[in-house]
């Protein structure tokens, strides 16, 4: 990855999602009382707000919906592709899509995440051509 | 409830021509610019028990206490404050929450100032920033490195993708502005500007290019406002806030809603409602402009046109002088001035309309402007309704 910022405060909600990714697992919360999904994480259920929401791993597979290659920014280094993604779980994350061509990107691209080891604590999930199912 | 439709006016306003003020603290910029605002008003500071500010962002110079430091620094001790800041449209909000303190008595005299100093600030953002800051849910999209230009980005493609926007229709939203800087001799950029010039400047965050993109200037303006009563007898004619509204919806990317809706769609019904009025009824439109994508869904939300037929309004020609809704007759933050939170510059340039002072194009007998403003990355959002 050829530009990032400082790496993400880790705190008591997120340290599940952070310890799964360094093992390569992307996690998401579920309502344990709507059975419905939620990003970004959070302490309580955005669904039912007293309620808990429990850590499930996610496909990893999504669509690309919608993206804008950053030519010219605060960072230095080359383009990069920063992108709402689809997950198959029916939310929406942002984050890097890697392995494109510029004129190959799409809405509706199939993508899979992948990870980038940034330090020891931190592997942070970017997304990928989805090549097979 | 109170009917809050005209029960205060703006009495007063004023503009810094400046662009470039170097090495000029942002507090002495709103100093001339609340000067220059009362004394439009036929005001003094004597006169003034509320002040209204969010100056605690980068190259505003102030810090969480910013209206406490701005009082103390033009040396008046108000009694109504408000700092709230939503962003860009944070002087909107203000204005409408001003209207509510004059009409319950809370004060009488507001004065609302902005400015920033972008070109020569010397210190880098405030580390709590929520779009600088990757703790809480900024941890999830900050290590990410979005630019501010590329999250409009990601609003801009998929309104493409979703209603067959072209980059032709989004360079229109530029030229037609940059038409109206071309009169306007306080205007940052007043060269004409043609689609095939947009689309060859460079490109920024796809699909957004440099003249997608709104100048950055240093710059300031004040607003004073006042009872309808009180404003019936001071200099000019006073301009009464008949509609407001605002809304507040998000800051993470992820947050985003599917049809880019904004909470300009909150806003603006509640302006329209308190006002009486319908979109029809506007006669002159000052509409933020960051970049080319930024008026386009204010004109869907606010009911100017329908989902996604913002592309082909402007391209028709709808925002021009003899269009049906003539907007930034001063050239907008793409042509004319862009500190950083542009909310404050439409509503002056609304009241210059309604007087018939405007500096670039002047829309003939305009009787009824609306202001409108969003904050972040339509984040947030506020609308005015103003009438002679």
């Amino acid at each position: 990855m050829t530009v990032m910022t400082i790496p993400p405060v880790q705190d008591e909600t997120s340290a599940p999602f952070w310890e799964a990714a360094r093992e390569g697992r992307f996690l998401i919360q579920c309502c344990p009382e709507t059975g419905r999904f939620q990003w970004y994480p959070r302490a309580h259920s955005i669904h039912a707000p007293h309620a808990r929401p429990e850590w499930v791993e996610a496909s990893g597979r999504g669509e690309l919906l919608t993206y804008s290659v950053v030519h010219r920014g605060n960072q230095r280094g080359d383009p990069y592709v920063c992108a709402l993604i689809r997950l198959e779980e029916g939310i929406t994350v942002f984050s890097r899509v890697e392995g494109v061509a510029e004129a190959d990107l799409r809405a509706g691209l199939p993508l899979a995440v992948a990870f980038h080891q940034l330090d020891e604590a931190t592997s942070l999930p970017v997304f990928r051509p989805r090549t097979s199912d | 409830m109170i009917d809050l439709s005209g029960k205060a006016a703006i009495a007063g306003v004023f503009e810094s021509p400046r662009r470039d003020a170097p090495r000029v603290h942002p507090f002495a910029l709103q100093m001339d610019c609340i000067l220059g605002a009362l004394d439009d008003a036929g005001l003094t500071l004597k006169d003034v028990d509320g002040l209204c500010a969010a100056s605690g962002d980068w190259a505003e110079g102030g810090s969480t206490m910013d209206v406490v430091e701005l009082a103390e620094y033009i040396g008046i001790a108000p009694t109504y404050v408000n700092s709230t800041d939503v962003g860009g449209c944070s002087y909107i909000l203000q204005a409408g929450q001003a209207a509510a303190a004059i009409a319950t008595g809370l004060a009488e005299v507001v004065v609302i100032s902005y400015a920033a100093c972008p070109r020569w600030w010397p210190l880098s953002s405030p580390s709590f920033d929520p779009f600088v800051f990757p703790a809480g849910p900024g941890q999830y999209e900050i290590p990410y490195a979005p630019t501010l230009i590329s999250t409009y980005g990601l609003f801009a493609r998929r309104h493409m993708d979703l209603y067959g926007t072209t980059p032709e229709q989004l360079a229109q939203v530029a030229v037609t502005f940059r038409e109206h800087a071309a009169k306007n001799p306080d205007a940052r950029l007043r060269k004409p500007i043609t689609v095939d010039d947009v689309l060859a400047s460079p490109m920024i965050a796809s699909p957004l290019h440099r003249l997608d993109c709104c100048v950055v200037t240093d710059g300031g303006g004040a607003v004073v406002m006042t009872s309808r009563e009180r404003a019936r007898d001071l200099k000019k004619p006073p301009v009464h806030l008949v509609g407001y509204g605002a809304a507040v919806a998000r800051t993470q990317n992820s947050q985003i809603p599917d049809d880019l809706t904004t909470p300009a769609a909150l806003s603006g019904p509640r302006a329209f409602a308190m006002a009486g009025l319908t979109p029809g009824e506007i006669d002159v439109a000052q509409i933020y402009d960051a970049f080319t994508i930024t008026p386009m869904l204010a004109l869907e939300d606010l009911g100017f046109c329908g989902r996604g037929e913002s592309g082909a309004f402007v391209a028709d020609g709808n925002l021009t002088l003899g269009g049906s809704l003539p907007t930034n007759t001063d050239g907008g933050g793409l042509s004319s001035n862009h500190p950083g939170k542009r909310g404050i510059f439409t509503l002056i340039e609304s009241v210059r309309q309604l007087r018939g002072e405007g500096p670039g194009v002047q829309v003939p007998d305009a009787r009824i402007a609306l202001a409108h403003g969003l904050g972040g990355t339509f984040c947030s959002a506020a609308t005015a309704i103003l009438a002679r």
